[in-house]
């Protein structure tokens, strides 16, 4: 699973680096609407969400048509939208769902809204389903709510850390995806923060579902080495 | 407050999961410590201990006089230990991550005021502390970044966006989720549950003595009472305790800045629009499209893109007044309590000042007007004095270098 920022560096060239995702062949695109201050994302995803919304002055519709157009050219393509909060209450919640629903996007994370808060509701009465981002250090019974809520995509942040910080898997994970798939079999498991190498990857697979790429391709795509480090990231 | 943390529908608790047994411990703490008193106690012995509360509630004779109309009145916080009001729910909180068993402190400032408070207390009761400021902030308040070093912080400068407190605030956030055993020690009424609503717990002492001060002094309660509106913990803390009192009419005084142009002021309630940010809905000062805008105020202290959301809320109600300042009115107002009363006021308050010196000529004779003044205004040096006498500031640094 594989991520970028949308108009990062330019609307067309964030799509055409979508278009080399699915070309590689990772499963899952998790493209990120920009917003002007992503409070959980390190460096790398600031800095190139920070260019877009600021020298691209790219907007949600911007996103949406960008969107529109991969999801005409690849009907199939599992896509998975992150953004926050902000940016879609400014939008309007519901709007953004139904954009979502005609788009064929079923999942979307957003990382600042706690899923059982008003506004997550009102998502949650639409067909777009949230993606809880859970840590090591999430409760049993705060997770067996979640389970009980019907979710059935989960991100997992690999340690204690903002995004593109240097790789760990924390202890505790195992337990939380155990939990995870006891209840619900079905239910698919991300890992994310941090992975920057194949063996990261391997390690990541060997417990969830994807390991989910993001700061180490923006990286790569701001150094013109995006072709290299995904050669080198393939498994 | 309803459930969660909410004021109406604004407040509640907008973070990453990864933060939310953090704040719920913070949470659970916080409604344990407010009825506990041996808490409390210890609360208001170390109140009294280092800031010498009460705070000294001083009238304003000659300004009073010269403007004519009501008679002013302001409320020192710049007494105490630190310099500003920030302390109170520095001791507050500092006590209560104590009490939670934490070791480690993670606090963001604007003026320094909130970090400079921090530092102090961690220090007292041998925390570990980490502060977050904007590089803009650290730039212009460097006074109060060398007061935290001394007093054994480590400040940060954050390069990120604007330098400014929103960029601390997140920074100060991303540490927290890297490190949720610390305890995040939040300068304002903002952000998510709890803070909001334990900040103003810990600063209502503010408004709790003004009322006995008041009535002692002018056998009434106060008619207005006035405060700068930052992210709102030195309003929270005066307005509090006349929120049922009707009579008592309430206004926060919101940075002006250079004008109503986008990204020249800092007046959320009155030109931003409701949003969700840093863990709390509110109004936030945005571009249209969901992102958060830029701010500018001459003091650090109110350049910030969000309110309290229980001032949000209570500017729905129409129980709080919003009016603002301009950065040109407070540096004048800083001058008039100088000059009149005796008086160095943190820029900050000037603005709340300001405010006051257009209402008092409306006010009649037997009118109360109480002013905070949350800060003292020493921690401004190198700003009023650039304001003021340029050339003098000029020198200083020439013979500083020699």
């Amino acid at each position: 699973m594989s991520h970028l920022v949308l108009g990062y560096p330019t609307l067309q060239e964030s799509i055409a680096t979508a278009e080399q995702y699915i070309a590689a062949g990772y499963e899952i695109l998790e493209l990120q609407i920009p917003f002007s201050h992503p409070t959980a994302d390190g460096p790398v995803i600031t800095q190139a969400c920070r260019d877009a919304v600021e020298k691209g002055n790219i907007t949600v519709e911007d996103c949406l048509g960008a969107l529109a157009g991969i999801r005409e050219k690849y009907p199939d393509q599992e896509i998975i939208v992150m953004t926050y909060l902000n940016r879609i209450f400014a939008f309007g919640l519901e709007r953004f769902c139904l954009e979502m629903e005609a788009l064929g996007i079923q999942h979307i994370i957003v990382p600042d809204l706690p899923v059982d808060s008003p506004q997550a509701h009102t998502i949650l009465a639409q067909k777009v389903q949230l993606v809880p981002v859970l840590a090591a250090n999430v409760h049993p019974e705060r997770l067996d709510k979640l389970l009980g809520m019907g979710f059935d995509f989960f991100y997992l942040m690999s340690d204690f850390k903002i995004t593109g910080s240097t790789f760990s898997l924390h202890p505790r994970l195992q337990e939380v995806i155990e939990r995870i798939k006891t209840a619900n079999p079905l239910a698919r498991v991300g890992i994310g923060f941090g992975i920057s190498t194949a063996e990261q990857v391997r390690l990541v697979t060997t417990h969830a579902d994807y390991a989910i790429i993001g700061s180490t391709l923006i990286k790569a795509k701001m150094e013109g080495r995006l072709a290299e480090v995904m050669a080198d990231l393939a498994v | 407050m309803n459930g969660g943390g909410y004021f109406g529908r604004y407040g509640g608790c907008y973070v990453p999961e990864v933060l939310i047994p953090a704040l719920e411990q913070m949470a659970q703490g916080f409604e344990e410590i407010k009825s506990d008193p041996v808490f409390l106690e210890e609360f208001y012995t170390t109140l009294r201990e280092i800031n010498g509360r009460p705070t000294a509630f001083t009238p304003l004779p000659r300004i009073s006089e010269k403007l004519g109309g009501a008679r002013l009145f302001m409320k020192n916080e710049g007494l105490n230990h630190t310099g500003a009001h920030k302390i109170n729910h520095c001791i507050g909180q500092a006590l209560l991550a104590k009490r939670l068993g934490k070791k480690r402190i993670i606090a963001e400032t604007g003026a320094g005021q909130h970090g400079y408070a921090s530092a102090a207390v961690c220090a007292r009761l041998g925390l570990d502390c980490t502060v977050y400021m904007g590089r803009k902030d650290y730039e212009r308040q460097r006074p109060n970044v060398y007061w935290m070093e001394l007093l054994g912080a480590k400040v940060v400068a954050v390069d990120d966006g604007s330098q400014t407190l929103n960029d601390a605030v997140i920074a100060a956030f991303k540490d927290w989720v890297a490190n949720p055993e610390s305890f995040y020690l939040l300068g304002s009424a903002v952000g998510p549950h709890p803070f909001p609503a334990m900040n103003t717990f810990f600063q209502k002492i503010v408004g709790e003595e003004i009322r006995e001060q008041c009535l002692t002094e002018t056998g009434k309660l106060p008619d207005y009472c006035l405060a700068c509106v930052g992210g709102g913990s030195n309003a929270m803390g005066i307005f509090y305790d006349f929120l049922d009192e009707q009579s008592v009419q309430l206004i926060g005084v919101e940075a002006g800045g250079r004008g109503m142009q986008p990204g020249e002021h800092a007046s959320k309630v009155q030109r931003g629009v409701e949003g969700i940010f840093e863990g709390y809905h509110s109004y936030f000062l945005q571009d249209g499209t969901g992102n958060i805008a830029g701010t500018h105020s001459v003091s650090a202290g109110l350049d910030y893109c969000g309110v309290s959301p229980i001032l949000a809320y209570l500017a729905d109600e129409k129980r709080i007044q919003f009016e603002s300042a301009s950065d040109e009115e407070a540096l004048a107002a800083v001058q008039m309590v100088a000059r009149e009363e005796g008086f160095i006021l943190a820029l900050e308050s000037a603005h709340a000042f300001a405010h006051a010196f257009k209402l008092a000529p409306q006010c009649s004779p037997d009118e109360v007007i109480v002013i905070n003044a949350s800060g003292r205004g020493e921690k401004d040096l190198f700003i009023t004095m650039r304001h003021f006498q340029e050339e003098s500031l000029l020198t200083y640094a020439q013979y500083l270098l020699k």
